[in-house]
């Protein structure tokens, strides 16, 4: 794979280890803007500003505040939450296998590829893959990443190992939660179940996602390609003259200093035929 | 299971790397204090023309780090990694690899959107720069910030580079104008040569400013030398303009941009430093028309080090602030 490893570390089961390096699966889909000043289109930037004095506050002086009751913070120092932080640890450990099926997706949240680190390590690799498709289980492993704990699930795609990020089950909220969800002993006449299900038959297929486009985004790029050809462009402006104003005031006073400079002495090691000399 | 045979260990990667005599000479460990620094392929060659090896390459940082460290102390570091030596490949690298040990400092940089950006290596000990040198980081580049606030730069540089057929005299000549510029605003700066065609201007601050001011006041310098000799002064960046002239780069007055390092390596033909220098030492050359004199290799940098002491500490003590006009 030609991309970037963003993680490596190795996967451990029993006395089995695989270093292996990590790739994401899925490549960025969004189409980032940058906010821009409608007047001079110059780049916009965000300033952490006081609601108490309006003022900017930089970031040395921004600590984290946790507001436990209404306008009642408690504060934790940067030092503190290390002494909570995981063990710096470059294992994915691998503590169960479990079917696939007992995995509800709404746990996945993003997909990843491992590759094998070296030669050495892709005997190993492929064994685990081997061994997962022949059994159908899949790995659930805890692993240390960006300082956060993470859980993932290990499932082979084709030759490769997949690793999925997981929710936490205290992340995911309960159906009983959301309100208006009709109980499973509301009753439904026979007949309408009948047909509905027919209707579902008929439209059953195989699942193809080559199918489906995010038609929004085509629109949006062959949008901005179409501007970008038709030289649409809105060039950033030299930050200079962003502040002519005080640019000039800045200029005026500089090119006195040079004068003055050169006027005190004449001397120096510059010699002005040398410059001469160049310019003929 | 039965692969317990078929692993690869950190533990036995770890013993492969210590000195031992399958290794030779080409290979070692280094110890500062608890912390062990594995060094390998010190044979090879990183500039061809002079012989110069990666074992030098890590002697010369080991021997200039009392000098170099605190240039680099706090600092987000670009490394410049040449893995074959000058001439072959290279690439910047930004982000501290994931590889690093455990006692290389690490400081993650925002993103211009708000998010997450590079997560840096910070060299705040030997071990790092030693255990940097041994990547083959030749080239060391550290943004002008300190510390995690990147919004606010210690100093204000100008780098002087001269389009052939301009040379280091030339940059000396502007260098002066410049500094006088300055002085007459009560700013005093100093200079190291870029180890290669160009002079460094540093103007150390060290009190409260932001990149959106060093920008502007730079960028009003750069104009103001160029309008007052245009025949030999360029602020812009077009290279196709730059023929014959000192080109004045004070874009590099910006939070995500690095400059190289005092006392860092440069990847040329031979192994050059971006040294610090005496302003009388520029007038003196530019008397003597004799831009040679101004070129330091990592063993003569070794010897004005031991005589000079570090030329560049006041760039990091003294403070001064910009004029606010």
């Amino acid at each position: 794979m030609a991309r970037r490893a963003i993680w490596s570390g190795s996967i451990s089961f029993g006395l089995v280890n695989i270093p292996v390096k990590m790739y994401p699966a899925v490549r960025e889909h969004e189409i980032r803007f940058n906010l821009l000043h409608d007047q001079d289109k110059a780049r916009l930037r965000r300033k952490m500003v006081s609601e108490a004095t309006g003022r900017e506050v930089h970031p040395e002086h921004i600590v984290k505040g946790y507001q436990f009751a209404k306008n009642q913070y408690v504060i934790v120092q940067k030092d503190e939450f290390e002494s909570c932080a995981p063990e710096r640890s470059k294992a994915i450990e691998i503590t169960d296998f479990v079917d696939l099926a007992d995995i509800d997706p709404v746990y996945y949240e993003k997909p990843y590829y491992l590759a094998p680190q070296s030669a050495s390590a892709g005997k190993p690799y492929r064994l685990l893959v081997a061994a997962m498709e022949r059994s159908g289980k899949v790995g659930v492993a805890k692993m240390v990443m960006h300082e956060k704990e993470h859980l993932v699930a290990l499932r082979p795609i084709g030759n490769a190992l997949c690793l999925e990020m997981m929710k936490f089950a205290d992340e995911v909220l309960g159906v009983d939660e959301v309100q208006g969800v009709p109980s499973g002993a509301t009753k439904i006449p026979d007949r309408e179940l009948k047909a509905a299900v027919q209707l579902v038959e008929s439209l059953s297929t195989k699942f193809d996602p080559e199918k489906y486009h995010d038609e929004y985004r085509d629109c949006v790029m062959k949008l901005i390609r179409q501007k970008a050809k038709g030289e649409e462009i809105h060039v950033q402006p030299v930050v200079a003259e962003k502040k002519a104003g005080r640019a000039t005031d800045l200029m005026a006073a500089l090119e006195a200093s040079l004068a003055a400079a050169k006027g005190a002495k004449s001397n120096g090691a510059n010699g002005h035929h040398r410059r001469r000399r160049k310019s003929a | 299971m039965r692969a317990t045979t078929t692993t690869t260990t950190t533990a036995k990667k770890a013993k492969k790397a210590s000195p031992s005599p399958a290794g030779g000479a080409n290979a070692g460990a280094i110890k500062f204090g608890s912390t062990e620094v594995k060094l390998s392929n010190l044979n090879k060659v990183l500039y061809p023309k002079a012989g110069f090896t990666k074992g030098e390459m890590i002697a010369y940082y080991l021997g200039v780090a009392d000098y170099i460290l605190p240039h680099l102390k706090g600092r987000k570091l670009t490394r410049k990694r040449y893995p074959d030596g000058v001439g072959k490949i290279f690439f910047f690298e930004k982000n501290c690899p994931s590889y690093h040990p455990d006692w290389v400092a690490t400081s993650r940089a925002p993103s211009s959107d708000g998010g997450d950006g590079p997560n840096y290596c910070v060299v705040e000990n030997k071990a790092t720069l030693a255990w940097l040198a041994n990547l083959a980081a030749i080239e060391l580049h550290t943004l002008l910030s300190k510390g995690e606030d990147v919004t606010r730069p210690t100093y204000m540089v100008f780098d002087l580079d001269p389009g052939a057929p301009a040379n280091m005299l030339d940059c000396i000549r502007v260098g002066f104008r410049l500094k006088e510029m300055l002085a007459g605003f009560g700013l005093d700066c100093f200079a190291k040569t870029s180890g290669g065609k160009g002079l460094h201007l540093y103007v150390p601050l060290n009190t409260p400013v932001t990149f959106d001011q060093t920008k502007g006041f730079s960028n009003a310098v750069a104009r103001v030398l160029e309008k007052d000799d245009p025949a030999s002064v360029i602020s812009s960046m077009k290279k196709e303009l730059r023929k014959g002239k000192v080109f004045v780069d004070w874009s590099q007055n910006d939070d995500h941009k690095t400059t190289c390092c005092a006392y860092s390596l440069r990847a040329r033909e031979r192994p050059t430093v971006s040294t610090p220098v005496t302003w009388d030492e520029l007038k003196s050359a530019a008397k003597r028309k004799d831009p040679a004199a101004l070129v330091f290799e990592a063993a003569d940098v070794l010897k004005r080090v031991k005589k000079h002491g570090d030329l560049f500490a006041p760039v990091l003590k003294l403070k001064q602030k910009l004029p606010a006009l």
